[in-house]
């Protein structure tokens, strides 16, 4: 490709990472951030927002395949432009002033006088110049840092991320550190609300270090961990896996109530993520109603276990669970059965249609005397003991640790359920079937029987993570099976990685469980939703944590010759 | 997969009758007449070809050998048991095995799983078994994963290979794959459609050869398609010729080659006048 080909590229990112950051101010993104102090009095996280994008537009336009000394003039030159929009934005609005809130209600005077350094006494004119000058600064710098010797680009990237996520666990991490004692701990870490100066630049070089030792001592410890006998190194597979339980057993302790009730939270996204993963990531039927059995199991559990119900049993939960794992089994067969030949995009139309009837049919006046309409079924007891009691080491448990520790056990059951399956002459069938449907029958694989085992599955470990959902909050109602559970469900899967059962876990965290962390997010958590899943899909379209031999085909795919890099990266920037 | 129980025979007359015999089959696609009444054996432990030319009805007589089809009319016997109302898998499960004219691998397994796939009929294990550990489901697991290893050795693919993707191996691995994907079955009739398509003489001589040797140390019967007559003259006993969806000739390589009508198919009228 020829240099002015790149360069224009490279104002093409310039430009838009410009937009991105025109973006996140006008619409009051930055300032809603910007209350959430980093540093206290020197960085916030509004700070943060308007520095990172320069940072690394600078950083990704220098790793690009090209001539050395071109790196950083291209670097600088994609900062330019993202300065240049940005400060033309800026003078636009000040120009247009205040009549521009009448549109844009976010841009109050206030904001423009802080984006514009108003605060040093600059007129308008120097603050855009001033923007400029550092979007094309940071930009250098961004540069600078991925031209520089990987042990350096480690650093900076550790030590920026253990400041972040520092600053971020403090309405946790506080609390917990005066719960154990240690109020000067506590005083020392955090002023006010934020990092104080001293803590942060000891966290800044903490980070560091431990991002430059970090893959050094892994490779050493898996090496060792290569060169033990087969005996010792089952007994280390069993030792971590016993200090990961010992870990989830005594964390609600150490984490406190609110955190508890995250977990809790993410936890159902996990249970119900292991679910569909059978069906969409082993089986690759899309199916976009899966809140449909996550309200079956709520519903059933409901009407088996409240004594107010229209059967008015009353039975104990754990009598009800098999119950209603049998009947959420056969209705996923029920499901299953009409839409066995349906494929790709039509089957997850019939099964988005699946889904809004459960959610229409709960709510329903015809279904009222049995299900309670709009009012659902309360009065459903606690799974164990009215929700308080004792368990060794831990003692009293009560609040969200009652459901914390049931649901636990349950995602790990699922997740071991998941992962003998995905091995298994099951897994191999299933996983034919959503690669070539007629070469899996044609080799032998009843292709009816292991779709409908597919949603029996799915239905079954969906139902009950609505069984626990209905004891946990002692009641159902028709308005917690709404279709953005299904999508929400399926972005955790497909995020994390289709068919990967770690990725589950972390797609389960980073879609439920950052949001809760970060409460600025509330108002814009679905626009943030979109952004990520977007940039997942183009950047990682294999997920967070790729199934393991989908990782082995994209490594392979990365290592191209030096010619194909070059047609490659002229699909990118689309210059080609 | 529930068949009409085999006709009871001796060892003797079993091995004397062919392993399928196809009788009338006629396939017509919406009025337009694919097969039209093809009476067709295969001998066991024999090569047999199909060929003529592109369009002549080779791929669908082919696919209602396999299930994938249904015979308009006319029935189709493999070991006695009639298979042409069959699905495809129940077919599979009798011990039909089959390749695809353009390579159809699980291109997001690796090159092992796609082999361990192609074991699938042969294997017991359930997936209540497959969760709870039990009913010998490691040791089946373990002798499928060796059984793969040998089958990956006999069709030459190196054990290196065994964890990549199968869609990264280079092309002529991918047709030997499907190969051994087919084999592991332990299939009675191997379907091969165009197993030397894309290849270069070379690579074609190699495959012919390999197919011979199939035969010769598995004991297999192998039905092959191919356009090309070059290809199937030297390793098949017999071949049927197939034009615009009728048999115009069936004999040994020698009297295709002499026979005026294949020629006539082949290169147009002209060529026989």
């Amino acid at each position: 490709m020829s240099l002015g080909a790149s360069l224009r590229s490279a104002v093409k990112v310039g430009l838009i990472t410009g937009a991105v950051m025109v973006y996140l101010v006008a619409v009051g993104i930055a300032s809603a951030f910007a209350k959430r102090e980093v540093v206290t009095g020197f960085l916030t996280l509004g700070h943060l927002m308007l520095v990172i994008p320069p940072l690394a537009i600078g950083y990704i336009v220098a790793g690009r395949p090209l001539p050395t000394s071109q790196r950083l003039t291209h670097a600088l030159v994609a900062g330019l432009a993202t300065g240049v929009l940005f400060a033309a934005a800026f003078l636009l609005a000040v120009a247009l002033s205040p009549g521009i809130r009448l549109v844009l209600n976010r841009v109050s005077s206030s904001l423009l006088d802080f984006v514009g350094f108003r605060s040093l006494g600059l007129e308008p004119g120097t603050g855009a110049l001033l923007n400029l000058g550092l979007a094309a600064a940071l930009a250098l710098v961004g540069g600078l840092v991925q031209v520089a010797p990987v042990t350096v680009r480690r650093a900076v990237v550790g030590a920026g991320t253990a400041l972040v996520v520092m600053s971020m666990v403090e309405p946790f991490l506080r609390p917990r550190l005066l719960q154990f004692g240690l109020p000067g701990a506590a005083q020392f870490v955090y002023r006010s609300h934020g990092l104080g100066m001293v803590s942060a630049a000891l966290i800044l070089a903490l980070g560091a270090v431990l991002a430059v030792g970090w893959p050094r001592m892994r490779s050493t410890v898996r090496s060792r961990i290569a060169a033990a006998d087969p005996a010792t190194r089952g007994m280390l597979r069993w030792a971590a896996i016993l200090v990961g339980i010992a870990f989830l057993y005594t964390l609600p302790s150490i984490s406190g109530s609110f955190l508890t009730q995250v977990l809790v939270l993410v936890g159902f996204y996990v249970l119900l993520g292991l679910g569909l993963n059978i069906v969409v990531g082993y089986a690759g039927l899309l199916d976009l109603g899966y809140v449909a059995f996550y309200a079956v199991g709520a519903y059933f559990t409901a009407l088996i276990t409240s004594p107010t119900s229209a059967l008015g049993w009353g039975l104990n939960w754990w009598i009800a669970l098999p119950i209603v794992i049998v009947l959420s089994a056969m209705v996923g067969l029920f499901i299953g059965a009409p839409v066995l030949r349906l494929r790709g995009d039509y089957l997850a139309i019939v099964t988005l249609g699946f889904g809004e009837i459960a959610r229409v049919l709960l709510g329903s006046d015809a279904l009222k005397p049995w299900l309670g309409g709009p009012n659902g079924i309360l009065s459903v007891p606690f799974m164990i003991d009215d929700g308080t009691y004792f368990l060794p080491i831990v003692g009293k448990v009560t609040g969200p640790a009652a459901t914390y520790f049931p649901l636990m056990g349950f995602c790990i059951l699922a997740a071991f359920i998941a992962y003998r399956l995905k091995y298994s002459r099951t897994g191999r069938a299933w996983n034919a079937m959503r690669e070539d449907e007629d070469v899996a029958q044609a080799t032998g694989i009843s292709v009816v029987n292991y779709k409908l085992l597919a949603f029996a599955m799915g239905a079954s470990v969906g139902c009950v993570g609505g069984a626990i959902y209905a004891t946990h909050l002692q009641g159902v109602v028709p308005g917690g099976f709404v279709l953005l559970v299904s999508i929400t469900v399926l972005a955790v899967v497909v995020l994390g990685g289709m068919g990967s059962i770690p990725g589950v876990i972390v797609g389960a965290f980073a879609l439920i469980g950052t949001p809760e962390l970060l409460r600025e997010f509330a108002e814009y958590k679905l626009l943030v939703y979109g952004a990520v899943l977007v940039a997942v899909m183009v950047l990682r379209p294999e997920g967070l944590i790729p199934d393991a031999s989908r990782r082995a085909e994209l490594e392979e795919a990365r290592q191209p010759e030096e010619g194909e890099l070059q047609v490659e990266y002229d699909e990118i920037s689309g210059e080609a | 997969m529930t068949a009409a129980d085999p006709e009871v025979t001796t060892d003797a007359s079993a091995d004397e009758r062919p392993l399928l015999v196809a009788t009338d089959v006629t396939k017509t696609f919406e009025g337009l007449v694919a097969n039209r009444d093809i009476d067709f054996e295969i001998p066991r432990h024999s090569i047999v070809a199909i060929i003529g030319p592109n369009g002549a009805g080779k791929t669908t007589f082919f696919n209602q050998l396999s299930g994938v089809y249904h015979p308009t009319s006319g029935t189709i016997e493999f070991e006695g048991i009639d298979i042409s109302g069959m699905p495809p898998h129940a077919v599979a499960g009798l011990g039909v095995a089959r390749t695809y004219q353009n390579i159809r691998l699980f291109q997001n397994m690796t090159v092992l799983a796609n082999v361990m796939v192609g074991r699938h009929v042969r294997m017991h294990g359930q997936w209540y078994q497959a969760i709870a550990g039990l009913g010998g489901i490691r040791q089946e697991e373990e002798a499928t994963r060796r059984r793969a290893f040998e089958l990956l050795e006999l069709v030459g693919i190196s054990r290196r290979s065994a964890a990549d993707l199968s869609k990264n191996l280079p092309y002529g691995d991918q047709r030997r794959l499907e190969i051994a994907r087919a084999l592991a079955s332990d299939p009675k009739l191997l379907l091969l459609d165009e197993p030397t398509a894309g290849m270069n003489p070379g690579e074609t001589r190699q495959m012919t050869d390999f197919i011979g040797r199939l035969r010769r140390e598995l004991k297999l019967t192998i039905l092959l398609i191919e356009h090309d007559m070059k290809v199937v003259m030297g390793v098949s006993e017999r071949i049927t010729v197939l034009d615009y969806g009728e048999k115009i000739a069936e004999g040994t390589p020698a009297e295709i080659r002499a026979n005026p009508r294949v020629i006539e198919a082949y290169l147009g009228k002209q060529a026989t006048a």
